[in-house]
């Protein structure tokens, strides 16, 4: 009997060892979630569009415009040509309805854990090609902003530049061609990241989009 | 002993059920690919000049417009629209950093195994609407490549057609007036042979590829 139980034991053991064995994929499949397009991004050779002191830098993702990817979290890629040095006062995500300029949310994004980071664009740790021009922009990613964007909104990301000498240098990512989904404009002397809900957005949509290269899912 | 046996069958069943159905999921992802757009492809087939003996096409594909389909190969898919005979001399798949223009990954393409392939338009096993017309597109699938393309580079498919009569007559298919994912422009001479930390060839104009129609997984 004693040998019975020995080898149930065993057995045991062995099936508990191959079930976390085949589980393990499936695990590792979860916990990283992968880089992928959201929208279609930026397009062929850039620009530089300089001077962003005191500007607000509004992006719009359409809704319409999402690639079917399941993500709960929406990541952006903003491209630098020029500059030392970026100064962001703040950084939202406005959302929507489809078509429609009334802002029903408000989100916060952020780099490095704040929305109004100074992003080093001398230092190799953020752009490893230095100088930065228009044929090798820095490609400076944001934190994941844990929203699952609906195809039944739209979208505006929003930077405020500060207004001071750093970013009157810095020039920002503008595609040659409009053939991104993206779309983007600006607003000079205001802070356009403060609205609130059932405030509607600035006039002066669309045109190509400046910096905002990439939104993807991580 | 006879129990000690009954315990060891009992086991093994128990093991052999669950490996089985956990390898299942996995054998159902793999048993079934189904054809899927890699990026958005020409929506129409409008056709094309002829004389292209002795050019190169370089088709864009960026990074930000893949779709994120899971696959590890990478179907491209040109298109003819006139001609008897296509002569390429050589084909290639650069990889740049998004948005940049130094190559950092050379692939050779290749048709029936060759990366210099004579395409016989006029045989019906390759183009079986015949004859071949800006109505009746031949499309030609190039081999797979082995690998999954990253939405974090650039690719760039280079075809050298070369400089012979039978080049002078045949036709590219595409040239769609549509905004998609693919974008192309034309030099006169042969850009497969760029190595890696070289440049890709100025010239981009935005447009659609003349001879790249689709990318697809398989």
């Amino acid at each position: 009997m004693r040998n019975v139980y020995r080898f149930a034991t065993l057995a045991l053991v062995m099936l508990v060892v191959s079930v976390c064995g085949f589980s393990q994929k499936s695990a590792t499949k979860e916990a990283t979630t992968p880089t992928l397009n959201l929208v279609r991004g930026a397009i062929g050779p850039m620009g530089s569009n300089t001077s962003w002191a005191n500007y607000s830098l509004l992006t719009l993702v359409p809704g319409a415009g999402l690639i079917p990817i399941t993500s709960t979290q929406t990541v952006f890629y903003l491209g630098f040509t020029a500059g030392s040095e970026a100064d962001i006062s703040n950084m939202v995500l406005y959302t929507t309805v489809r078509g429609t300029s009334t802002i029903t949310a408000v989100t916060p994004v952020t780099r490095g854990g704040v929305s109004n980071p100074s992003i080093s664009l001398t230092s190799t740790s953020v752009c490893p090609v230095q100088p930065l021009s228009a044929s090798d922009p820095c490609i400076v990613r944001f934190d994941p902003t844990s929203i699952a964007l609906s195809a039944l909104n739209d979208y505006y990301f929003v930077v405020y530049f500060t207004n001071d000498s750093n970013n009157e240098s810095i020039g920002g990512a503008e595609p040659s061609y409009n053939l991104s989904t993206l779309l983007g404009w600006y607003v000079g002397s205001v802070d356009e990241t403060r609205l609130t809900v059932g405030e509607s957005l600035p006039s002066g949509c669309c045109h190509v989009p400046y910096f905002v290269m990439f939104v993807m899912s991580n | 002993m006879k129990t000690l046996c009954k315990v060891a069958t009992l086991t093994l069943l128990l093991v052999l059920t669950a490996v089985g159905a956990l390898a299942q999921d996995e054998a159902r992802a793999q048993s079934t690919t189904v054809l899927m757009n890699l990026t958005e492809g020409q929506g129409t087939a409008l056709g094309n000049d002829n004389d292209w003996e002795g050019w190169s096409e370089l088709t864009l594909i960026p990074g930000g417009a893949l779709f994120g389909v899971s696959t590890k190969a990478t179907v491209i898919t040109l298109g003819f629209s006139a001609g008897s005979t296509v002569n390429i001399q050589n084909m290639i798949l650069y990889t740049t950093a998004r948005s940049g223009i130094t190559i950092t990954a050379t692939k050779k393409v290749t048709l029936g195994g060759k990366s210099n392939p004579t395409i016989d338009l006029a045989s019906t096993s390759v183009c079986p609407t015949q004859p071949v017309s800006v109505t009746n597109p031949c499309f030609v699938k190039l081999d797979a490549i082995k690998e999954a393309l990253s939405p974090l580079s650039d690719y760039y498919f280079v075809e050298y057609f070369t400089s012979d009569s039978n080049n002078n007559s045949m036709r590219g298919a595409g040239s769609s007036n549509l905004n998609n994912g693919l974008t192309a422009w034309q030099i006169d001479g042969d850009d497969t042979q760029i190595p890696v930390a070289g440049t890709i060839p100025v010239g981009y104009s935005g447009q659609a590829p003349i001879f790249t129609m689709y990318l697809t997984n398989e």
